[in-house]
């Protein structure tokens, strides 16, 4: 590095590019943790999956056979494949729009200055501190098929008892009722965070012009809340695509490859079948997608957050 | 300023880039044990030169990775204590390291290297890839090498892990499929107890009366089997019909699956019916579940592995028996593929420690060791010797039931079928059929379904073909 007086007697043109190379090379020293931790543990995981998904795979994972786009063609044909596919949407339908009104739900209420609210807080939020794998287990028993509480109460009150995880149609759908227990804690801390960030003022000069509670959550606390409402959007939307811990535990993919999502899908194309390369190239496909997904979010769902 | 937050920030930047090389290595396993092994190495050549005795102290530590967790574990390390008590020259050093799976998944990766552990214990489906990885030392050459007599060992078990006339593997823990009833409810439905349906049929009719309905509700269904592709194996088998082509891919590489056959079709049709009759409760891929269905009489008759027979014995709040899986009434009975897992040899370890590999696997074949094996967990006794042993006599009268399991070994007739499938790809395989069978339970033609599955497998064998040329 040049000292500032001798960089104060060249003329100004080449100060100006001096100063430019100098914002550069501090602005790249600043990025570079990151920079190295992104390549170390994203960008060369993502080049080494975009090169696999080339290949076949031999018994120790070696690529050795190019086969360009075979494994993408496979997979696009695939009835399984598609059934992820399928599975996969419509778990994230079931999830998202389900887990953020419940968390909502619970946010406004626990935001009512109300005695106790601190206990009711603890307790939404709280199932952030239960493990992945600890709440699937929990709910495998409560779903259990002979012993699980869930069928005990509606057999008790005169049902008929549910196959929840045994038959295809209800599986996806306890694996989705579980996933969004589990997201209720992390959704309403946020929310409840974004909550207590609005002006109290603005409820006061809602109050004296006299508008109504519904009036005030339509016109005031919504729109206050979209930037962390699009937030917890987008994070459980990409949570949503990523689950893995649940189905492992609940149904490992089955009954019918109901719930096997993609992510399951890839493990068990990569780490129980050996197959690195069908699962690389699915990877890939769930990398675009997820990519898609979040640009249209950022295109359509951000002209609707109002920044302050 | 400036300067100083370059050195800053060049500094951490090393602090991180060092942080990161450790952390790879910390991944590695058997650090610690390598790390002894050092220390004991530097310290027996100080010792050699001090005195000649102290030297004989030091042993070779051979580490067995194995997947039993619960009694299975307890068992196998109070077998490998008595074993580094036996003698003082190895000290078998057992680690628990998760499923079957998980710990293929984990050799993968430290296969054929200094890293590896001596011994590991891999399911029967996973021997073609064993014997393909060139990461093991076939223990026939230890074997040829000592003249060491396995015709002590019982044939059946050692037909599986006999490939191309090379034993690879030391069999373990061997499990055969059974089929258990409630005698209770067979009282209660007006069957003989004491003679249980051995055919498609009499199981057919038998569900149907053991069945119990209440309104909409069913209480107890008639028959289970477990959404398992092992058990759909065992049943093709025992009516002599093959997984795969040639002789279930034990004459030459295995090229088509054939479970789709006349006696698959058998086996799913059975499903198939009984599911539409109501008489078939599907508990699910758990192992766990089916068990506490049968507990819950919630079934009354399953399949079971034999691993299984004596806590289901004594845990049921009634009379459990024991009989041998049922076959089709157009086939003949040809017996039982074994199942369960075997112990292999790594190479690329010292020599000294595959020795304490090779003199632990003697260890374990031992009619001692194996009747204690076989009354811990329920496994078969690998050498037969063991059945007279006082503590297994005893065990038997106590559970008369538990001798059906080994009598149903013993009656089983080799042949290709018996002997099971040897294919890479038999995890996938199995997958495809569970897949298959639980297609079929959502009433889907049995044909279809297996015709699907084999497709599938179809197309991985030949895939995995392609790649390992």
């Amino acid at each position: 590095m040049k000292s500032a007086t001798e960089i104060q007697g060249k003329s100004s043109t080449r100060i100006v590019t001096k100063w430019k190379f100098m914002y550069w090379r501090s602005a790249i020293l600043y990025l570079l943790p990151s920079i190295i931790l992104f390549s170390v543990f994203l960008f060369y995981p993502l080049g080494k999956t975009l090169y696999l998904s080339f290949f076949l795979t031999d018994q120790q994972g070696i690529a050795n056979v190019f086969v360009g786009f075979e494994n993408y063609q496979y997979i696009l044909q695939a009835e399984s494949f598609h059934k992820s596919i399928k599975a996969t949407i419509l778990f994230v339908l079931y999830t998202v729009p389900t887990g953020i009104v419940i968390s909502l739900f619970l946010a406004l209420l626990a935001n009512e200055k109300v005695k106790g609210a601190g206990f009711f807080r603890t307790i939404y939020s709280s199932t952030m501190g239960v493990s992945v794998a600890a709440s699937a287990v929990v709910w495998l028993f409560i779903f259990h098929p002979s012993m699980g509480i869930l069928n005990q109460l509606i057999t008790s009150i005169g049902g008929t008892s549910i196959d929840w995880l045994l038959h295809p149609d209800w599986a996806l759908v306890s694996v989705a009722v579980t996933t969004i227990w589990m997201n209720i804690g992390f959704s309403f801390l946020i929310l409840l965070g974004g909550l207590q960030n609005i002006d109290e003022h603005l409820y006061e000069s809602a109050k004296i012009s006299g508008a109504s509670y519904f009036y005030q959550l339509r016109r005031i606390t919504i729109p206050m809340l979209s930037p962390t409402l699009f937030f917890v959007t987008t994070v459980t939307l990409i949570n949503a695509f990523q689950t893995f811990g649940q189905v492992d535990i609940l149904t490992q993919g089955g009954p019918s490859e109901s719930t096997n999502l993609i992510v399951y899908s890839i493990y068990r194309e990569a780490f129980v079948n050996y197959q690195f390369g069908t699962a690389s190239a699915q990877s890939i496909f769930l990398f675009l997608c997820i990519l898609i997904v979040t640009i249209l979010q950022f295109k359509f769902g951000e002209r609707k957050v109002h920044y302050q | 300023m400036k300067k100083l937050l370059l050195l800053f920030l060049t500094v951490s930047l090393l602090v991180f880039i060092t942080a990161c090389s450790s952390d790879a290595e910390g991944e590695e396993p058997n650090e610690d044990t390598a790390g002894e092994e050092q220390q004991t190495e530097e310290s027996s050549e100080s010792d050699d030169n001090n005195e000649e005795e102290e030297a004989t102290d030091e042993k070779v530590e051979a580490v067995f990775w194995h997947a039993m967790s619960g009694g299975g574990q307890e068992s196998i390390e109070a077998i490998a204590d008595n074993f580094n008590e036996s003698q003082d020259k190895y000290t078998i050093i057992p680690e628990f390291q998760g499923s079957y799976e998980e710990a293929l998944t984990k050799f993968r990766s430290v296969g054929g290297t200094e890293d590896a552990p001596a011994i590991i214990q891999t399911f029967e489906v996973g021997t073609k890839y064993m014997i393909d990885s060139g990461f093991i030392e076939p223990v026939q050459s230890f074997i040829d090498e000592e003249g060491y007599d396995i015709s002590q060992l019982e044939e059946n078990i050692l037909n599986y892990y006999t490939v191309d006339e090379q034993l690879y593997s030391m069999p373990f823990n061997s499990s055969t499929p059974v089929m258990l009833y409630n005698k209770d409810a067979f009282e209660e439905a007006g069957l003989d107890p004491e003679n249980p349906p051995q055919t498609f049929e009499e199981i057919k009719e038998a569900a149907e009366k053991l069945t119990v309905k209440d309104g909409d509700n069913t209480e107890k269904y008639g028959f289970s089997i477990l959404n398992y592709g092992w058990f759909i194996e065992e049943l093709i088998a025992t009516q002599g019909g093959l997984f795969v082509n040639n002789d279930n891919g034990r004459t030459e590489e295995a090229t088509e699956a054939v479970f789709n056959g006349e006696e698959g079709l058998r086996v799913f049709e059975l499903i198939d019916d009984m599911n539409k009759a109501g008489t078939y409760g599907n508990f699910g891929s758990n192992w766990d579940d089916i068990r506490a269905a049968f507990q819950t009489e919630d079934t009354a008759m399953y399949l079971d592995s034999s691993a299984g027979v004596a806590s289901t014995i004594e845990n049921a709040p009634f009379e459990v028996g024991v009989s041998y899986i049922p076959y089709s009434e157009e086939a003949e009975r040809n017996g039982v593929i074994i199942g369960g897992a075997s112990l292999w040899m790594s190479n690329g370890i010292d020599q000294e420690k595959q020795q304490a590999a090779w003199e632990f696997m003697k260890f374990l074949q031992t009619p001692e060791s194996q009747a204690k094996w076989h009354i811990d967990t329920g496994y078969f006794a690998i050498n037969p010797a063991a059945y007279e042993e006082d503590i297994v006599q005893e065990r038997w009268e106590e559970f008369p039931q538990l001798k059906v399991t080994v009598d149903q070994l013993q009656e089983t007739k080799p042949s290709a079928a018996t002997q099971g499938a040897l294919i890479s790809v038999f995890p996938e395989a199995r997958q495809q059929v569970v897949t298959a069978m639980e297609n079929v339970l959502q009433g889907t033609d049995p044909q279809e379904a297996l015709d699907q599955a084999a497709e599938e497998t179809n197309r991985v064998i030949e895939q995995a073909n392609r790649a390992n040329q």
